[in-house]
């Protein structure tokens, strides 16, 4: 295997609130074109770990490195400024307003005095249609409104724009939680695709072990807040996924007590 | 199987195919066009008086010239603070203190247009006993409208800043921090004008103030200077005379040819009212024939009814010099323009146009019936362009849609959308300083309890035109169609014979629950959770 440069490190990173210490020293790397899935029980701090990343929530220590760079974030902009796409459960969305809407929003291109300039609208809607379809979505309709459209074509629009405003680290937290079967595996192809681009870093955040051995390339496993694992995908057996998933509790003594 | 079938489905072919009309009746502004197309043909025929059978709608009061002038009023000054609260809805948010504020800011104006504006620090002085001082720090007089103006905006975008900041930072509900502000600022003004409105004889002062100078009717007139219009109309007849030979003369004989019309106009409906007087007498005299049974009386009189009566041509009047000096005084244009922009008259020569050529704005003694639309109608106009515009085509609009549809949404994409609140919270003050202007340049006076009520109708007006609650969803157009309709009804069910003049609150409460409802449906359906 050749030596790759992560794109992102985190090391040591701790996050304390008041006496509660959601994660406690946790390393991390991800390289680009590599989806690395982080994996844990309900409450085991991986969406801590990414509201740090996102810059929601300041580390109380260790480092983030972006590209060799420092990474110190205060606040969501920041993080975004320095390439890290978050891309939440709840997608950041305006439902009642249209595709294009959407995927400018905050940053609409438009001629004029600040708040007050016109947007484009024309050239909006082409670069919606054209990173749509560059992730595997064609959409007919850029008015349409996001109301009415599929979960997996919402998932879709919130990663296409988190790439296209310059993500180079792409964060999903549990994309594919919520959706019907077939919704499921049009996101997976969409990360899928993404992780072809080639230059950009995915972190998946999922309870499904299927979905992470469908488009994972490497593996963290979390429990209450530190790391119980890391490795390959080739190098992991589907046994020690399910148990290190579960925090380290033999899903097979879980047969047992409901067995019982 | 017929599985191969099926995957050559895609998700577009679920869509029904649309037909020419669907665009039409998919938008959210449908409902409210058809409920305002009811009420203007009803108040069209219902106000044609009975027994005039008519099929035009505009013969009838409630669409005569004048008819329309006031409708209009009505409909624009509700509809300058509605364009600002629907606004504001969407955005997510109320504002309640609308009403206390037009009242506010046009005691604020009235008061600074009579008595000047002065900034007074008050302290404590000893000598001669304790007592308060104050300490003028500035003090104008003679305040021109504009100033006026400003000074009430500095106040009332002040507050409405304040309102706003206090929402967004301490996350109360702006209704419950807005009903303090419709309390606390309907308490202020009734405080100041019993304070500062007050002869030196009075304990407390006047709740009104009525006498200020009709200051949009201020005019120059030559050789006497700067004066009110009807003060130079009452002018001696040997100064009007001395004005007029400053008149040239193509104006003279232009004004000339007008009153020459006016009066020919106004003899033609003398004579004409003289016959109609004259028939209803005959009328009288034979309903009174036929209860009497008189038969022989009861055929001349028909006949003398059908056969019409004669009566003699009144004369016009001659056009004398003093007409026309008092013609040309009227066409002086105001040498204040602010205060004529709010309170003035628009559209005078499409009205003037309609009555010399048009032969359509005549009252019943054949003088021109209105001089034209209320300034408030231009003013609501082009708040209702500014507030479309940016709406639905800049940044900032986009930025409101979101900010009321999805907050945190809105958020995480870096939309300051406590800043869009606070713009908002303070484009509501605006717009009711506005209103307060229009209604105090017109009227000339101001009281205490003036926009009293607007706030509840400005709401009801954006949620009659599609404005959902919650935000997020609404347009202007809609917001326009609310205020007709909700303008209108009044009127429309003064005119129904038979009919309690109160129903048009029964039927505005059930439109406002039927509006509220489909709107909701509307807003459901875009969601996606229908
Ligand atoms: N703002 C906060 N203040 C205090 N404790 C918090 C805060 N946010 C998270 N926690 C705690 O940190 C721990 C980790 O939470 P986190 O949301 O990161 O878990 P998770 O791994 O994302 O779980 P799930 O799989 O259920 O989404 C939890 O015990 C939670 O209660
Ligand atoms: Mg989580």
């Amino acid at each position: 295997m050749n030596k790759k440069i992560p794109l992102i490190e985190i090391k040591n990173l701790v996050k304390r609130f008041g006496n509660f210490t959601a994660l406690n020293g946790v390393s991390l790397d991800v390289y680009p074109g590599e989806v690395h899935a982080l994996l844990g029980d309900n409450g085991a701090g991986k969406s801590t770990l990414i509201k740090v990343l996102a810059g929601v929530h300041p580390a109380t220590s260790g480092s983030i490195i972006i590209d060799g760079k420092e990474g110190k974030f205060s606040t969501p902009r920041q993080a975004t400024d320095a390439g890290i796409g978050t891309v939440y459960q709840d997608l950041a969305l305006n439902a009642l307003t249209s595709v294009t809407r959407n995927f400018f929003l905050g940053r609409e291109i438009k001629k004029g005095p600040g708040a007050f300039g016109i947007m484009q609208m024309k050239e909006m809607d082409n670069i919606t249609i054209e990173e749509m379809a560059k992730i595997g979505i064609n959409i007919s309709d850029p008015t349409q409104a996001v109301g009415t459209m599929s979960g997996g074509q919402r998932q879709t629009l919130a990663i296409a724009r988190a790439i296209y405003f310059g993500a180079k680290i792409l964060i999903l937290d549990e994309p594919t939680s919520a959706l019907g079967q077939k919704q499921q595996m049009e996101v997976l192809k969409t990360i899928k695709r993404v992780q072809k681009l080639g230059h950009i870093a995915i972190i998946l955040i999922t309870h499904n072990e299927i979905h992470a051995r469908l488009i994972a390339d490497r593996y963290t496993f979390l429990s209450l807040g530190e790391v119980i694992g890391k490795g390959l995908a080739e190098e992991l057996g589907g046994d020690d996924i399910k148990k290190l998933m579960a925090g380290g509790t033999e899903i097979g003594d879980l047969r047992d007590e409901l067995g019982a | 199987m017929n599985s191969s079938q099926q995957t050559q489905r895609q998700e577009s072919d679920r869509q029904a195919d649309k037909k020419w009309y669907s665009p039409i009746f998919s938008r959210p502004e449908i409902g409210p066009l058809g409920v305002m197309l009811i009420l203007f043909a009803m108040l069209g025929y219902f106000s044609i008086p009975e027994g005039e059978f008519s099929l035009n709608p505009f013969s009838g009061e409630g669409f005569n010239a004048l008819g329309i002038r006031n409708n209009f009023r009505v409909i624009a000054q509700l509809g300058i603070v509605a364009l600002a609260a629907g606004m504001l809805i969407i955005a997510g948010e109320f504002d309640l203190s609308v009403g206390s504020m037009i009242g506010f800011a046009g005691g604020c104006m009235a008061m600074i247009l009579k008595w000047g504006f002065a900034i007074v620090i008050p302290y404590i002085s000893f000598k001669g006993g304790f007592h308060f001082e104050g300490l003028k720090i500035l003090e104008i007089t003679n305040v021109s409208p504009l100033t006026a103006i400003l000074i009430t905006l500095c106040f009332t975008l002040a507050f409405g800043w304040f309102q706003g900041f206090l929402i967004v930072k301490s996350g109360i509900a702006s209704f419950i921090v807005t009903l303090g502000g419709l309390f606390f600022l309907r308490g202020v003004t009734e405080v100041s004008y019993r304070a500062f409105n007050r002869a030196p004889d009075q304990t407390a002062g006047s709740t009104t103030v009525t006498d200020l100078p009709d200051i949009k009717n201020i005019i120059n007139v030559p050789g006497h200077g700067e004066m009110e219009r009807d003060a130079a109309k009452a002018l001696p007849n040997d100064q009007l005379l001395e004005i007029l030979s400053t008149v040239p003369a193509h104006t003279i004989a232009k004004i000339t040819e007008n009153l020459t019309y006016v009066n020919e106009k106004v003899a033609a409906n003398k004579t004409i009212l003289a016959a109609k007087k004259m028939i209803g007498t005959l009328e009288k005299s034979l309903e009174g024939a036929k209860k009497s049974g008189n038969e022989s009386m009861v055929e001349i009189l028909t006949k003398k009814i059908e056969a019409g009566v004669d009566v003699p041509a009144v004369a016009a009047k001659a056009v004398t010099d003093l007409d026309i000096a008092k013609a040309y005084i009227d066409t002086i244009i105001t040498a204040r323009p602010v205060a004529n922009f709010f309170g003035g008259d628009i559209m005078e020569p499409v009205f003037s146009w309609l009555y010399y050529t048009a032969d359509w704005n005549v009252n019943l003694y054949g003088n021109q019936f209105a001089k034209g639309m209320y300034s408030c109608l231009m003013i609501w106009f082009l708040i209702a362009l500014a507030c479309y515009f940016i709406l639905s085509r800049t940044q900032a609009g986009n930025w409101i849609y979101s900010t009321g549809g999805n907050l945190s949404a809105a958020q995480a994409n870096g939309v300051p959308t406590n800043k869009v609140k606070i713009s908002l919270f303070m484009f509501t003050a605006f717009c009711a300083t506005m209103f307060a202007a229009c209604q105090v340049f017109e009227v000339n006076t101001a009281d205490t309890a003036k926009g009293n009520l607007k706030e509840l109708e400005a709401i009801a007006a954006a949620v009659i035109g599609g404005v959902v609650l919650t935000g997020g969803f609404g347009t202007i157009g809609g917001i326009i169609l609310g205020t007709i309709i909700f303008g209108i009804a009044k009127e429309a069910f003064f005119y129904i014979p038979g009919i309690d003049g109160s129903f048009y609150r029964v039927f505005l409460g059930a439109v406002l629950v039927t509006a509220a409802l489909t709107n909701e449906n509307i807003r459901k359906r875009i969601m996606g959770s229908v």
